[in-house]
């Protein structure tokens, strides 16, 4: 295996592991806590998931590599999926169906 | 009084839950998630082979990093001849954002929310898993746990390997002759962060999330995916904090 390749993926797969667990671990150790921090931490969730929404689909769309139309569709079954079901995994597969079979029709 | 303030704004996160989610909810919560995951992996794994690594490697990549964007840039990096310096700042530059997640999940979760396990669950705390989760406790009627996080982080992490693998082995004619479906797979993410979306938003987020997403569209636009995501998501959380612009300075909690 290269070495390059062995010392980066450690070193980067600890680092992101860091990320993820040293927050976490450096919380549970303070005992006081600022209710702006509060409040930010409440906002990253929402934020976070549009904003990986956007970064999923924008450069395809801004790019022309993805049809606007079967994106359309796939995002109009997600909705109307979720708003009868209520249900995130029928909404997402419902949406991944609607894209593929719309995908399918325009390519002809 | 200060406490009281707080606990009005915070989101309904688990009140009136019942018990905590098991090891089951979180593989069960997990399904749009390793479904997304494996056709995303599988072309990761195609394009390790293609620019010259074994699949060995492609495996080792996804099993040590697992950060999908940022495994896909190892490889221009590794097989561009980026020196083993200036590849880690820019991977690790990429999954910076990742520092947000642990604190923001447990403030919605429950402040006395236990976190012995979080140095294992915490490995698999992907922007898809911790979007997953955020999304659960809004409509579950179950509470956060360890086990519910370790049973969506391990099925999504199996999910993301075992892709690689058949990604690397089969090469890149697997899904070749079946552009509808590879199309429909790779709509899976899209399709599960808007359908997350739907489920937490309500009236109180959507200065949150509008502010989020027109400034992760533009430093998108201007920049790159990863500086949008973010500034969104700084953008989102600095909207937060303005909203309650009467808030008190500090609290003991």
């Amino acid at each position: 295996m290269r070495t390059d390749l062995v010392i980066v993926a450690v070193v980067v797969g600890l680092g992101t592991w860091l990320f993820r667990f040293l927050p976490i671990r450096l919380r549970g150790m303070s005992e006081v806590r600022s209710t702006r921090l509060t409040r930010a931490l409440e906002s990253i969730g929402p934020a976070a998931i549009v904003t990986l929404f956007i970064a999923s689909v924008l450069p395809d769309l801004a790019g022309g590599t993805q049809d606007l139309l079967p994106f359309l569709i796939g995002c109009v079954a997600t909705v109307i999926a979720f708003l009868i079901k209520r249900n995130v995994g029928l909404a997402t597969m419902a949406g991944a169906l609607a894209y593929g079979v719309a995908f399918a029709v325009l390519r002809g | 009084m200060r406490r009281q303030q707080l606990r009005d704004a915070a989101p309904p996160a688990i009140d009136g839950a019942v018990g905590e989610a098991t090891l089951v909810d979180g593989i069960r919560a997990s399904v749009p998630i390793v479904v997304g995951y494996f056709p995303i992996a599988f072309s990761f794994g195609v394009a390790a082979t293609r620019f010259g690594f074994s699949a060995f490697e492609a495996v080792f990549l996804s099993v040590v990093i697992y950060s999908g964007a940022s495994q896909f840039m190892a490889l221009t990096l590794l097989s561009g001849g980026a020196s083993v310096i200036v590849s880690i700042v820019t991977l690790l530059t990429m999954n910076l954002r990742h520092v947000l997640y642990g604190p923001s999940l447990l403030d919605r979760a429950d402040t006395r929310a236990q976190t012995r396990h979080s140095w294992a669950w915490a490995y698999g705390l992907t922007d898809e898993v911790f979007a997953t989760t955020i999304g659960f406790l809004a409509g579950a009627s179950k509470g956060w746990s360890e086990w519910f996080m370790l049973g969506i982080g391990a099925a999504a992490f199996l999910s993301w390997v075992s892709g690689t693998a058949a990604g690397a082995f089969a090469g890149g004619g697997a899904l070749a002759a079946y552009p509808a479906v590879e199309a429909a797979l790779g709509f899976m993410l899209p399709a599960l962060f808007l359908s997350l979306l739907l489920a937490i938003l309500n009236r109180r987020e959507i200065p949150v999330v509008t502010t989020a997403g027109v400034v992760c569209a533009g430093v998108t636009l201007a920049t790159n995916v990863t500086s949008g995501i973010l500034a969104g998501m700084i953008a989102g959380a600095l909207v937060g904090i303005a909203r309650f612009g009467q808030a008190p300075e500090e609290e003991v909690v």
